[in-house]
């Protein structure tokens, strides 16, 4: 972890309200594992006050040049100053933070992705993909437009849902989940869950690994304040049978956390 | 060309002598680990520990801040491995930090800060204690002792005996005359006063009518409460004789430089930090720069060097006080 200049390579809105950030990073910020983020400062005039985590999308490297891709739509303060920002801006960021996602081998992965949780799990995907691992992609968003990077996903399996049936099956992720689990003979022994998306979306996810006994690590997202686990200030709750006397920081022991043992109805 | 002198930035606070007078805040940056690699605390004066309670505390339900306008609530609640586990876990790391270690503690009782500052003391790595009586999330004892003056004299008389270490009074704000518990924490031997801990605040969101904290009331911290935090300042600065470390808001130099211009001796980061790692430093050499420009040698010459116009302002009235406080004591002690 660093705190290093970038610059603004391409600041793109796919589709409304949801932009591609490409940020040019320098050697001193390392080599990025899927599920770790960047906490941005996007003003230096105190407003907003915070800096901002953000999940990584990817991580390019080419002839010694290295970049970071960061998929985000605009839904406050911070994400309205990123979206302005132009092509060659210097931002200040620190960097990777976090654990990422820890698939085992030999396992098949089964990524579920909800809306613009898919970020992290594309990046994995392409990790996976590069190792030559079998991953089954479900993806699930409100619509046919929220579909962000599905030609991309080649290497593995891909089943899509949108609520309003704009696209594939029209319905939750969750029971895309569930019908592959049921129809392709996965067992805990030979598939893992890497999830990201809204909490109640993940609520339900860890709910069905749980019942299964199957892995399941899910990407969390809240407010953070350092980002470095100095201020305290990003609990994961555990669920009652675990250990009360102690929050994990979701900002490093997380985001990626194991979502069997996450008390999700306490997690806002 | 002459060489430019690099103005004298030491100052000292009871026994303890900063290398210049930025420190980081209690809370911010835990035991100093956590951002190494964020900062050189090498140019510091020094950090402030989290606070260290008697028994490990897990800290308050999530969600524990919230982002106001230029400002953060918290409701953190002193998560720390209690003093065991600081003893064992955190010393270590303590003693191997450049700068000066200011070790915060907070007991539930009187009897509970006296084997706090006991067990601190004997951990041979504290340059200092500040005695955190004034954490609005801790449950009803965490402010207790800094809402009253008679409490306040109660912790510091009991604990003061206890170690020869610098003890650093740290108040709340929110109180209605916070110079009579300063100066009742000066009356029981402390060496210094923090001003300020943070204000009391609340957030609710209006779509799901709730508030937005676990524990619904917060601390706020942050430029907001910058304006604020210097009037307590100054209003304490009136009133005791004992050196202040100021904090509340600080978000650059020249707020830095406001605290000590008002009669503090130190200051304190925090918050703004988070954002801006490189903030404390960035202080430091604003101080530097600051004195320099004034044609002074020494950071003293700041230090509350605030001029009111003429006849106008308590400060004087404080300064008159206190001039006739100390011909009171000297003409005693000639008796």
């Amino acid at each position: 972890m660093n705190q290093v200049d970038c610059t603004v390579v391409e600041n793109r809105e796919l589709t409304k309200g949801n932009f591609l950030l490409t940020l040019r990073v320098p050697r001193l910020f390392a080599k990025p594992q899927p599920g770790q983020f960047v906490h941005l400062r996007l003003s230096t005039d105190g407003e907003p006050l915070l800096r901002r985590p953000y999940s990584l999308e990817g991580f390019f490297e080419h002839r010694g040049v290295r970049a970071i891709r960061i998929y985000y739509s605009v839904v406050g303060r911070g994400s309205r100053i990123l979206a302005a920002q132009p092509k060659g801006q210097l931002l200040d960021l620190i960097g990777p933070l976090g654990v990422g996602f820890t698939p085992a081998p030999r396992r098949t992965s089964l990524l579920v992705a909800g809306g613009r949780g898919v970020a992290p799990l594309l990046f994995l995907s392409r990790r996976l993909a590069e190792k030559k691992r079998p991953y089954v992609f479900l993806f699930g968003a409100r619509s046919k437009n929220e579909l962000y990077g599905v030609r991309e996903i080649k290497k593995g399996r891909l089943h899509l849902a949108t609520d309003d049936g704009s696209v594939g099956y029209e319905g939750s992720v969750l029971d895309l989940l569930e019908r592959e689990w049921n129809e392709h003979g996965h067992t805990p022994q030979t598939a893992e869950i890497f999830t990201c998306g809204p909490h109640g979306l993940l609520h339900a996810i860890a709910d069905f690994a749980r019942e299964k006994g199957i892995r399941c690590e899910a990407s969390l997202e809240g407010p953070m304040a350092c980002a470095v686990g100095a201020c305290r200030g990003c609990p994961i709750p555990l669920r009652p049978e675990c250990d009360q006397e102690r929050y994990p920081a979701m900002c490093v022991e997380g985001p990626v956390y194991d979502a069997t043992v996450v008390d999700w109805e306490r997690l806002p | 060309m002459t060489p430019v002198q690099k103005p004298d930035l030491r100052v000292t606070i009871g026994s303890l002598e900063l290398r210049n007078p930025i420190l980081v805040a209690s809370g911010i940056i835990g035991f100093g680990r956590e951002y190494e690699r964020l900062v050189d605390l090498g140019k510091l004066g020094g950090i402030v520990t989290k606070t260290v309670t008697l028994r490990p505390r897990a800290g308050n339900p999530p969600p524990r801040v919230v982002e106001t306008s230029a400002g953060m609530l918290n409701s953190i609640g002193i998560e720390n491995p209690g003093l065991a586990g600081y003893l064992e876990l955190k010393v270590p790391i303590l003693r191997e930090l450049p700068c000066a270690r200011i070790v915060s503690v907070e007991g539930e009782n009187v009897e509970e800060f006296q084997e706090l500052v006991r067990g601190v003391d004997a951990s041979g790595v504290a340059d200092a204690i500040e005695v955190n009586i004034s954490c609005p999330n801790v449950g009803p004892h965490g402010m207790r002792y800094s809402t009253d003056a008679g409490m306040a004299r109660e912790v510091m008389s009991a604990i003061r005996p206890l170690t020869r270490l610098p003890l650093i009074a740290k108040l709340t704000p929110n109180v209605t005359r916070i110079a009579e518990i300063a100066e009742a924490c000066e009356s029981c031997g402390a060496d210094a006063i923090s001003v300020v801990n943070t204000f009391v605040g609340m957030a609710v969101d209006s779509r799901n009518r709730k508030p937005i904290l676990g524990t619904v009331l917060g601390g706020l911290s942050g430029p907001a409460i910058k304006p604020l935090a210097l009037a307590k300042a100054w209003e304490v600065a009136q009133a005791v004789d004992i050196p202040l470390v100021g904090m509340g808001g600080i978000a650059k130099p020249a707020d830095a430089i406001e605290f000590l211009l008002v009669g503090c001796t130190a200051v304190e980061i925090g918050t703004a930090m988070f954002a801006d790692p490189g903030l404390p430093e960035a202080c430091v050499s604003g101080i530097s720069d600051y004195v320099r420009s004034l044609g002074e040698r020494s950071v003293d010459a700041v230090l509350g060097a605030m001029e009111l116009p003429a006849g106008r302002g308590p400060i004087r009235a404080g300064k008159a006080r206190r001039e006739a406080a100390r011909s009171a004591r000297r003409s005693g002690e000639k008796k």
